[in-house]
């Protein structure tokens, strides 16, 4: 009852009403810009979060990313650019059905589909993160540390045939984390006398680097997105659905929720994966499979569906152990850290209000979604047809304006453009970014648990083998750590195809694929 | 690959270079049984015994795939230009943070939309500098005016007295 009440008081609230209203619309519009992913529009927003109060500013970032995995689907179906990686399997269906003027009535499954997806994710969202805050009587400073060192285990590990770059990238991240000022005695560490550094480097700068400067030199040379491409007026027309076609298409939806719920729950799993995952079974479970690929109604709406699942299951593990799935979810952890919150198993105990109040916030997100959807589809249509150089100078503009904003300090700015460079190095040589986010919003907290728990025990390591949950979060970290490297291995003794020199590649033994 | 192996034997450099930083940390009573240069030490090692894996890794790989080696220059070179043009808007970057100081915020945030936009491919145009033009004062109207952001205001104050 008293999480209805701190919900009901955020619903009612008007700075969250607002906060979500502007989150969905920028969102929406972040969304639909082909190159600003859901992360990116939340880590453009992320400075400006800074000065608000902490129900707002996490309510303010969920909801960009609620809209930003409808907004992705908007230049999908109209010009066959997906805004977002989970809209790509909207293009297929979508695209088909805007070539057949029936644009209008694609974009209205996917803003239907995607409004029940995030409802129901949120249903799911809001039952399975309570029973999981009675874990909080059993978490100690071990356990903690044990928490930190499995989140980046995992993250790490997902890295599809890069562990070890993920586990580099990991221990890079816990490296940054360490400049600063010491935790516990005070020393500064790695400031090369800089009085800037030593209040640390903060996550907000390296999450603006990585996301936003390294995709804007990724996109510095690719070529113009929307040029020949214009989304015909006529087919531009938002045309709901009826409630006699909801339910004909109710196996697709049904499918999109399961799947959206499973993967967004799964760390690493994202709305891309659950997306193509409903394509594909909505294909399978569909009366009538001859129609997709030609403008099938449960082609749309199935992966639509999933990917709003995902915007809400994806919070779950954030909240309830403080470890993001996803580079959303790791800068809408950032938001909570900005705050002096730390999202995990005590949260709900220490601050139900923000943990309900979001799920409030994002009930009258998922809300406002529907309603902007319907009018904001112009501005979207207007926007994706500006030149792209137009679009990177403004949102080059946003990142030098907007990280001056935090601490007033050009030192920043010039921390943000180095982290873009690294970002981009990253990139290029086939390194996950998040396990380095992952290590440096986390470090703070593994470092602080470790050196409490050596406090207690005079520096004896066996504390972290001596408690149960430390013991079994430890063991399931080498667990997942070891099988990611016998599927390495494996992989490694495949043979390796090479196209360039097929007789010689024959010729050559076993080989590996080159990451 | 071999951008694989320089990259490990970088990261191998930095791991020893981490673990002197870290342990010229100054030690401190408050520290407890471990200090403030214990977890960097420990990462130091961490990433080392990573990197040599990489590099182990690397190499391996690199014995068995041998023959691809040199089948694309062009489309390296090609490959070169787009790392180079994506330096650039950090080089574009870099400019602003040592220009705005001097010539002020509206100033040099109109330099560097007009700048992004031209690299990327747009033409000098009528409509490109009114966006520069417009799109700078929108930019100091929400910042300076609405946020409050006290971004630089450069040489301006003084000029005007």
């Amino acid at each position: 009852m008293e999480g209805l009440f701190y919900a009901w008081q955020a619903v009612t609230s008007m700075p969250v009403l607002l906060a979500a209203i502007g989150g969905v619309t920028w969102g929406i519009l972040g969304g639909a810009l082909p190159g600003i992913s859901p992360s990116i529009a939340m880590a453009l927003l992320l400075p400006f979060t800074y000065n608000l109060p902490p129900l707002v500013a996490v309510v303010l970032l969920a909801s960009v990313y609620v809209g930003a995995e409808y907004g992705g689907s908007i230049p999908a179906i109209l010009i066959r650019t997906p805004g977002t990686n989970s809209a790509a399997a909207t293009v297929i269906d979508g695209y088909e059905m805007q070539l057949q003027g029936r644009g209008g009535e694609a974009l209205g499954l996917s803003l239907v589909g995607g409004t029940i997806g995030g409802l129901f994710g949120l249903i799911l969202l809001s039952t399975l993160t309570e029973p999981l805050a009675s874990l909080a009587l059993y978490f100690t400073p071990p356990a903690y540390f044990a928490l930190g060192i499995l989140g980046i285990s995992i993250i790490g590990s997902l890295s599809e045939g890069a562990l070890l770059k993920g586990l580099i990238a990991g221990v890079i991240g816990m490296m940054i984390a360490t400049v600063g000022t010491d935790p516990i005695s005070g020393v500064s560490r790695f400031t090369f006398g800089k009085p800037e550094l030593l209040e640390g480097i903060h996550f907000i700068l390296v999450m603006l680097g990585i996301f936003a400067v390294a995709e804007l030199m990724a996109q510095a040379g690719e070529d113009r997105w929307t040029e020949g491409s214009q989304p015909k007026a006529s087919n531009a027309r938002l045309k709901l659905p009826s409630l006699a076609t909801l339910w004909r298409l109710r196996t697709a939806q049904a499918i999109g929720c399961v799947l959206g719920a499973i993967e967004g729950a799964i760390p690493g799993g994202g709305g891309s994966v659950a997306a193509f995952l409903s394509y594909n079974e909505a294909r399978r479970w569909s009366k009538e499979p001859e129609k997709f690929g030609k403008g099938s109604e449960e082609g749309v709406i199935a992966p639509e569906t999933a990917n709003n699942v995902v915007s809400a299951t994806a919070i779950v593990p954030t909240l309830s152990f403080g470890i993001p799935g996803s580079n959303s979810t790791a800068i809408l952890l950032g938001g909570f850290l900005i705050h002096g919150l730390q999202p995990g198993p005590l949260l709900f105990t220490t601050n139900p209000e923000i943990v309900y109040g979001l799920f409030g916030g994002l009930f009258t997100a998922n809300i406002m979604m529907f309603l902007l959807g319907i009018v904001i589809l112009g501005p979207c249509i207007w926007l994706v047809k500006r030149p792209k150089p137009y679009l990177m100078a403004a949102i080059f503009g946003l990142v030098v304006s907007g990280v001056y904003s935090i601490d007033h300090s050009l030192f920043d700015l010039a921390v943000v453009l180095m982290a873009g460079l690294v970002g981009f190095v990253m990139r290029k040589l086939g390194f996950p970014t998040l396990p380095l986010i992952l290590g440096l919003v986390l470090g703070y907290m593994i470092e602080s648990n470790y050196r409490r728990s050596l406090l207690i025990t005079n520096g004896d390591h066996i504390v972290f083998l001596q408690d149960g949950v430390s013991l079994g979060l430890l063991l399931c970290a080498a667990l997942i750590i070891g099988f990611s490297a016998l599927r390495e291995i494996r992989r490694l003794r495949e043979p390796l195809v090479l196209p360039e020199a097929p007789d010689q590649g024959s010729k050559s033994g076993p080989a590996s694929i080159s990451s | 690959m071999r951008g694989n192996l320089v990259t490990g034997i970088l990261l191998l450099i930095f791991s020893v270079v981490f673990w002197f930083g870290a342990d010229a940390i100054p030690k401190s009573r408050l520290s407890g049984s471990v200090g403030a240069d214990g977890l960097p030490k420990m990462l130091a090692i961490a990433l080392a015994v990573l990197s040599a894996g990489l590099i182990a890794q690397t190499l391996l790989t690199m014995k068995a795939a041998v023959q691809t080696a040199g089948a694309d220059l062009n489309a390296r070179a090609e490959q070169r230009a787009l790392y180079l043009r994506a330096f650039g808007m950090i080089a574009i970057g870099a400019g602003y943070l040592v220009l705005v100081p001097y010539l002020g915020y509206i100033l040099t945030i109109a330099l560097l939309l007009l700048t992004v936009a031209l690299y990327n491919g747009k033409r000098p145009s009528v409509g490109l500098f009114l966006f520069a033009a417009l799109g700078s004062v929108f930019f100091y109207v929400l910042f300076v005016q609405v946020l409050a952001v006290p971004l630089p205001a450069g040489f301006w104050p003084r000029l005007i007295g």
